[in-house]
């Protein structure tokens, strides 16, 4: 295949964080894969060390506490988060989402995790988990820190996250539990594409949020609206926040159409 | 990478390029060239395969991230010089033009089978969401899937034998 490089799949987090610690700029994280086995076959990166972590034996998998909330681990992937039945009963939106991910053979591999450090602007699972204010909780051999998910992404497949850090998990608090909305994503075709625009809408008790992908360097989440918000008031605070641009996937007219087309429908259908 | 694990139930043990992919492991090392290699990225779904019984494109796997795993390929699909009851009736349908699509088509649908014995037609649509047949427009795959599930029971819902 390609070029030569590395393969290790540390057991521990700490052999994980020596290895990030060590080889720092000239290796990658390697979760699901679908994404850096793509980028790498395209030559558009070069990687000397891929690091798996997969095996890594004192990381979560998937989770759900009163406590803690919902814990998504670094490996469970988009597959073991459709299959579970905790999620389908407090956090569906995040399901509605991930099915919208790729295929079937993607998504069993994929993982979220990877979705949201990949940090494209059309990642299907970064809007449910910026509508019900996830958290990263990221590691170093230095420390541990947590920063909002809105605060995570900070540009184009660009994230806070600095070369000898990983994410060790993401949550989403427990008091978004229970919370109901939609999710509609423009494509191409039927089956598997990436978003030309995506929306989603969470509402929970008195309040109601909204994110948007494919329409900014990041995906955007609105500030906080009250539940019984207008589908027009929405729709003008998601133009004045969103930076569509035309491109080979679609025109910004059409992205700016759409998502107030989407807006109006989830704001009706929720 | 010393690698162990199981391929269509025979235990292997051997040293693997960190760099290659499943793909190419099974096709160039182990000489199992019923996967095939389309697009190379995850695309098309040719190279569809099971491992720890879940589909997934070889072509985005490491043969190193297989240590531990079961893999199952097409080349277990028949027994014994007899074809699977889901290979019989893509035969019968002409659920298989050119063939490239095919074994990946037959592994995904092998996987949504087990799950769900009697699946909808929305259902084996969406099971196959990630392979693509550019020759049958899908419809006579559909009805081979209908028809191994058994729920082809009237005349009349045959098109394509």
């Amino acid at each position: 295949m390609l070029y030569e490089f590395q393969y290790v799949a540390p057991k521990t987090k700490s052999e994980l964080l020596a290895l990030l610690d060590r080889h720092g700029d000239s290796c990658k994280i390697m979760a699901g894969g679908t994404d850096l086995l793509v980028d790498i076959r395209a030559g558009l990166r070069k990687p000397q060390v891929l690091i798996d972590i997969k095996k890594v034996s004192d990381f979560k998998p998937l989770s759900f506490s009163e406590k803690e909330g919902l814990l998504i681990g670094p490996a469970t992937t988009c597959a073991d988060v459709i299959r579970d039945k905790t999620v389908s009963r407090e956090f569906p939106i995040l399901i509605q989402a991930a099915k919208q991910l790729a295929s079937t053979q993607v998504r069993n591999r994929a993982t979220i995790v990877g979705n949201i450090c990949n940090a494209s602007p059309c990642a299907d699972t970064a809007l449910p988990l910026l509508c019900l204010d996830a958290s990263v909780h990221i590691v170093s051999k230095s420390g541990s820190r947590i920063v909002k998910l809105k605060d995570f992404f900070t540009g184009v497949k660009k994230t806070a996250l600095r070369k000898d850090e990983v994410v060790e998990k993401i949550t989403v608090p427990s008091s978004m539990a229970g919370g109901r909305g939609g999710f509609m994503k423009l494509k191409r075709i039927k089956g598997h594409d990436l978003s030309l625009v995506s929306v989603c809408l969470v509402k929970k008790g008195s309040l109601l949020r909204v994110a948007i992908g494919s329409a900014s360097p990041t995906p955007v989440v609105l500030k906080d609206f009250p539940a019984q918000v207008t589908a027009d008031n929405v729709a003008d605070e998601a133009l004045r926040s969103v930076k569509p641009i035309d491109d080979i996937r679609c025109s910004k007219d059409y992205r700016l159409f759409m998502i107030k087309t989407y807006i109006e429908r989830l704001i009706e259908e929720c | 990478m010393r690698v162990k694990a199981t391929i269509n139930g025979r235990r292997i043990e051997r040293d693997v390029p960190d760099s290659i992919t499943l793909l190419h492991f099974l096709r160039e090392d182990l000489g199992l060239t019923g996967t095939k290699e389309g697009c190379g990225s995850g695309e098309c779904g040719a190279c569809t395969v099971l491992m720890n019984g879940r589909t997934v494109n070889a072509c985005l796997v490491l043969a190193a991230e297989i240590d531990g795993a079961v893999i199952e390929t097409i080349e277990a699909e028949s027994k014994d010089g007899k074809l699977s009851k889901l290979q019989e009736k893509f035969h019968k349908h002409h659920a298989s033009q050119c063939g490239f699509c095919t074994p990946g088509m037959v592994m995904s649908l092998k996987s949504l089978v087990r799950e769900n014995p009697k699946p909808s037609e929305e259902e084996i649509r969406e099971a196959i969401d990630g392979n693509f047949c550019r020759c049958t427009g899908y419809k006579q795959i559909i009805e081979a899937v209908q028809d191994a599930t058994g729920q082809l029971k009237k005349p009349e819902d045959i098109h394509y034998a």
